[in-house]
C-alpha cells in the first residue's frame, strides 16, 4: 500500500469523526510517513508496519464516541452515541437498540399516564363550569359538587406527583443508558 | 499475545518512556516497536486518547531535516497516572512470578 492509499483508506474509516479531529489524526500519520521516508524507508514498508487502516479507524471512532458520551449534554449525547455505535456496525441491532427502545417506550407511557392524571382533574373542573352553559353536552347527573371538586384536585395532585417521580426516573434512565453504552463500548474496544 | 493485555501494557510503556523526555510520534513508535511486536499505527490512537485525558501536552518544534514535528510532553497529571499504573504493574508481575516460578518452556 502506498502512502496515498493508506491515508485515503484511513480517512474513509474515520467517517463520523469531527472534521477538525479527522485532520489532526491524518496529519499525525502524514508526519509518520514523512519522517519514515527521511529515514530511507519505502512507503510500502511504512504502511505495512503501521497496520490495518480499518482497525486504526475503528480505534479512533470508539475513542471519539466515548469522549462524546462523557462530555456532551446528557440526553443528546446518548442518542448520538446509540446511533453512532449502530453505525459502526459493532452491535447487532437487537442487542443495543432493542432494550433501549423498550425502556424508552415504557418511560413515554408512564409520562403519558402522569399527564392524563393531571388533565383529568382539570377536565372535571371544566365540566363543572361548563355544565350550566351546555346542558345538552355535559351531564354530571347531579353528583355532589364538593365531591367533584375534591376528586379533581386529588387526581391532579396525583398527576403532579407522578410527573415529579417521572423526572427522577428519566434521569436514572439516562444515567443507566450512558453506563450501558460505555460498558458495551469498553467490551468491543478490547 | 492477548490484545487487551497488550493494550494495557502499551499504555504503561508510553507513559514511562514519555516521563524520561519529550518525543515526537515517529520516534516514540520506533522506540516501542524495537522492543515489542505491535502494529505501529496503534500508538497514535493511544497518544490521542492520553492527550485528551490531559496526561500529555503537544507542541510543534522545528527539525533539522524539514518541517516541524509534533512533540508530546508529560503533564503532572500524567506523572501521577504513570505512578499508579507502574505500581499496579509491579504488583502484577510479582504475583505472576510467584505463581509460575522457574517453570521451563516445554
Amino acid at each position: 500500500m502506498t502512502k496515498e492509499q493508506f491515508l485515503l483508506q484511513l480517512k474513509k474509516y474515520l467517517s463520523g469523526i469531527a472534521e477538525v479531529e479527522k485532520k489532526e489524526i491524518l496529519y499525525d500519520y502524514e508526519e509518520h510517513f514523512r519522517i519514515g521516508l527521511e529515514n530511507r524507508k519505502t512507503e510500502e514498508e511504512i504502511a505495512e508496519s503501521l497496520g490495518n487502516p480499518k482497525i486504526l479507524g475503528k480505534s479512533f471512532r470508539i475513542d471519539a464516541i466515548l469522549g462524546q458520551v462523557k462530555e456532551g449534554s446528557r440526553a443528546g449525547a446518548i442518542w448520538r452515541a446509540v446511533f453512532a455505535s449502530l453505525s459502526l456496525g459493532f452491535f447487532n441491532v437487537s442487542f443495543i437498540l432493542g432494550p433501549f427502545a423498550a425502556l424508552a417506550a415504557v418511560l413515554i407511557g408512564l409520562w403519558a399516564m402522569a399527564g392524563a392524571l393531571g388533565l383529568s382533574g382539570v377536565a372535571v373542573i371544566l365540566a363543572l363550569i361548563l355544565e350550566p352553559l351546555f346542558p345538552e353536552v355535559i351531564r354530571l347527573g347531579g353528583i355532589n359538587i364538593a365531591f367533584l371538586i375534591f376528586a379533581s384536585i386529588g387526581v391532579s395532585a396525583l398527576g403532579l406527583l407522578a410527573a415529579i417521580g417521572m423526572v427522577q426516573l428519566s434521569k436514572w434512565f439516562f444515567l443507566a443508558a450512558e453506563k450501558y453504552i460505555k460498558f458495551n463500548l469498553r467490551i468491543i474496544k478490547k | 499475545m492477548n490484545v487487551q493485555f497488550k493494550k494495557g501494557v502499551l499504555e504503561l510503556c508510553v507513559l514511562v518512556i514519555l516521563c524520561r523526555k519529550d518525543f515526537y510520534g515517529y520516534e516514540l513508535v520506533q522506540t516501542i516497536s524495537k522492543n515489542i511486536d505491535i502494529s505501529e499505527g496503534t500508538i497514535y490512537p493511544l497518544l490521542r486518547r492520553l492527550t485528551r485525558e490531559d496526561y500529555f501536552n503537544t507542541y510543534l518544534k522545528e527539525s533539522e531535516e524539514g518541517p516541524p514535528r509534533k512533540y508530546y510532553k508529560m503533564t503532572e497529571k500524567g506523572r501521577e497516572y504513570k505512578k499508579i499504573l507502574l505500581e499496579e504493574w509491579n504488583r502484577f508481575v510479582d504475583g505472576v512470578n510467584n505463581l509460575i516460578g522457574e517453570e521451563e518452556v516445554a
